[in-house]
């Protein structure tokens, strides 16, 4: 069964077309980066994946299943292409420590402080997530992502923000992700950090018959 | 560095923003003002009489000093909360950072704050001396008396000034004046129960007051002098936040959404708190686990419900429904403690979605801290009117502890509530158009305050309670909190919204 596969999908905002007959397809267990310049439709794409934008004709289906609210898409299904919302009163230690209970991890063995440390969030564990800056909030996501299980991940440019050794580093773990059996859908700027991470690069123009 | 001078800023400023009105639109909204104020005034005079000066004193010595201590504490509290200096957000942006003299950009806040703080201490003062005064008084002594409560309100006012602009020290006052409210809060309580005699008959004559209203009076007018040389010093980001506060306030009283202003007080709340991070709970349901660490992170919050506990006894004069209506409500602001992440979860469900939940079961965990909050508070409430008040006999605590589902829903209601909408239709009645909107998301929350009928016609009823009443509320609320849940949320979905 493929991870994703889009066949014919239009979608725009209002009378806005942004994305025309796209066809894409991620083999399960592996991973596919879409690369283009902003404005071309990389995020559009990834929501309409995620189910969180709603198409106006095609077919786009995740596992087999349509992309969708249920708790079971999102058991398998992370995303960071949404701007992420806090809880009060908890710290970034918390949140994550949160999401590997609610997913039946013991939080001891789910590494959280590795994660944070290699995210260069570990001096502000205890800070409260809105107080931290943009990048870190970003970074605090994709650990948090990459902690909790998943079978497919679509990051939204998870290379910004980073510096060069933490770009490898997180290329090295989304390799390791596929290593393991999980699927990748990434948009991306990098085509170093794409190549390193073991995903196959496309263009948005290659994807839409139109266009190409 | 050169200083501009601000008053031609200013009336540029005004100048051209008075261009942009139409002709009239200042005399217009005046009007509009003041004949509000006539109508409000005019429907409500004799209630506003019974507040004001009732036609015999009604209140002991006792009850005046607990008043006193109650009132002047809260406009403390309220003129720290809301700077008291601050400036227009506009002004902030592009005044405060501009070479204009600091003193001369906030003398205007302070004018405004001081003339708020006479007027609202004066009229403290009016109601205070209404209450316990015996009327044999003369016109002299209420004239002064009146005088001493604006000047009251002018010290707090002075006081609330110099901790903006101060140090640590600022947050001691404030503890200060919590203790004073909560003293206040405590002796009416005291008084209620007491029932002492209203006779307090030996007021100070008008030859000891004038000497002593005087002596404040000059008093104050030097501090107000050192503090209006003093003002330059209040730091930036001190005036900078009451500004937001305005800003916000004004955004709510406009666009009638009590969410920004709720919001605000939420976020800055956490941004002053320094935090450990501690591990959840393990043996509870996950979110269970989160609610009961925010609610505990909360120790102060909770301290408050304790005492606000006694506040139903504060109404034993009024007709028994109201009580019981006042324990329900009081339930459900004890369980709103716990509902912030719920909140959260229906404002935006990225959360929800990472943690791979159903609204059913976020829902469910997030109704049980709320639940078991708004039993102990209503549990506490009752036993106080039991041993206290003039409840008749029966297990009142227990139907208190049946009241936490009731609680529990009604608080999870009003956290999902949202924004207001502003896309009903208005309605049109004699007295003008109302928009339902903010009526609609009022009401959202409180209506499910409904399944706490059984509890409210028996404290209205005044009949001894049987513990078959408690087993009814019982059922009805978990009745009624169980078709909540399944009537709006679902196994098959995780946004909190349909």
């Amino acid at each position: 069964m493929e991870a994703v596969e889009v066949e014919g999908l239009h979608a725009g905002y209002g009378a806005t077309p942004v994305l025309v007959d796209v066809n894409l397809t991620v083999p399960a267990g592996e991973g596919v980066c879409v690369v283009g310049e902003n404005g071309v439709g990389k995020s559009t794409l990834l929501r309409c994946v995620s189910g969180l934008q709603e198409i106006e004709s095609g077919r786009i289906t995740v596992f087999g299943g349509d992309p969708g609210a249920t708790p079971e898409f999102w058991r398998a299904v992370v995303t960071t292409v949404e701007p992420p919302t806090w809880y009060p009163g908890l710290t970034a230690r918390e949140h994550a420590e949160l999401v590997c209970r609610a997913h039946g991890q013991d939080p001891a063995e789910a590494g959280i402080d590795e994660a944070l440390e290699r995210f260069g969030l570990a001096k502000h564990a205890d800070a409260i997530p809105p107080s931290l800056s943009s990048g870190q909030k970003q970074r605090l996501v994709l650990a948090i992502a990459l902690l909790r299980p998943s079978s497919l991940l679509i990051l939204d440019e998870p290379e910004q923000r980073l510096d060069r050794e933490g770009r490898a580093d997180v290329a090295g773990l989304l390799a390791d992700y596929m290593a393991g059996g999980g699927s990748l859908l990434m948009a991306s700027h990098d085509d170093d950090f794409a190549i390193a991470s073991g995903a196959a690069i496309t263009t948005m123009e290659s994807l839409s018959a139109v266009a190409g | 560095m050169t200083t501009v001078p601000l008053a031609p800023v200013r009336r540029w400023i005004l100048r051209t923003q008075s261009a942009h009105r139409e002709r009239g639109a200042t005399l217009s909204s005046l009007y509009i003002g003041v004949l509000t104020v006539a109508i409000i005034g005019g429907m409500l005079h004799r209630q506003l009489a019974e507040v004001f000066w009732p036609p015999h004193p009604d209140a002991s010595g006792l009850a005046g000093a607990s008043l006193t201590a109650l009132c002047y504490g809260l406009l403390y509290l309220a003129l720290r909360r809301f700077g008291p200096l601050a400036l227009s957000r506009a002004a902030a942006s592009w005044l405060l950072t501009a070479p204009v003299s600091r003193r001369s950009l906030l003398m205007p806040s302070l004018r405004i704050a001081a003339a708020v703080a006479a007027v609202i201490g004066a009229l403290m003062g009016v109601a205070i001396v209404g209450h316990t005064a015996p009327r044999t008084l003369i016109g002299d002594e209420i004239a002064l008396l009146t005088a001493g409560g604006a000047l009251l309100g002018l010290i707090l006012l002075l006081i609330a000034t110099a901790a903006q602009a101060g140090g640590r020290w600022g947050a001691a006052v404030d503890t200060l004046m919590s203790l004073v409210f909560a003293a206040g809060f405590a002796g009416l309580v005291i008084d209620t129960t007491l029932d002492e005699p209203v006779a307090v008959t030996a007021w100070p004559p008008a030859e000891t007051l004038v000497p002593l209203v005087a002596g404040v009076a000059v008093v104050v007018v030097v501090i107000l002098a050192l503090a209006v040389r003093g003002l330059a010093r209040t730091p930036s980001d001190h005036i900078l936040d009451a500004s937001r506060t305005a800003g916000t306030l004004f955004d709510t009283a406009f666009g009638m959404e009590p969410s920004f202003l709720t919001d605000m007080i939420e976020r800055r709340y956490w941004a002053g708190r320094r935090l450990r991070s501690i591990r959840l709970p393990s043996r509870l349901p996950v979110l269970v686990a989160q609610d009961i660490m925010l609610t505990l992170r909360r120790r102060r919050r909770l301290v408050w419900l304790v005492f606000a506990a006694a506040f139903p006894l504060l109404l034993g004069n009024a007709p028994a429904w109201i009580v019981g209506a006042a324990v329900l409500l009081g339930s459900l602001i004890a369980a709103m403690t716990a509902t912030g992440n719920v909140r959260t979860d229906a404002g935006n469900a990225v959360l929800l979605r990472l943690l791979g939940l159903s609204s059913r079961q976020a829902v469910l965990q997030r109704l049980w801290v709320p639940g078991v909050l708004a039993a102990l508070w209503s549990a506490l409430a009752l036993t106080a009117l039991d041993l206290l008040g003039d409840l008749p006999s029966g297990p009142w605590w227990a139907l208190g502890l049946a009241l936490g589902p009731v609680g529990a829903a009604a608080a999870v209601h009003r956290a999902r509530a949202g924004f207001v909408r502003n896309d009903l239709l208005p309605l049109d009645t004699p007295m003008g158009t109302l928009s339902t909107g903010p009526l609609v998301n009022a009401v959202m929350g409180p209506d499910m305050l409904l399944l706490g009928l059984p509890a409210l016609v028996e404290i209205a009823q005044g009949n001894p309670l049987s513990p078959t009443t408690v087993l009814v509320q019982a059922v009805v609320g978990v009745i009624g909190a169980r078709a909540y849940l399944s009537g709006t949320t679902d196994t098959n979905r995780t946004e909190l919204h349909r």
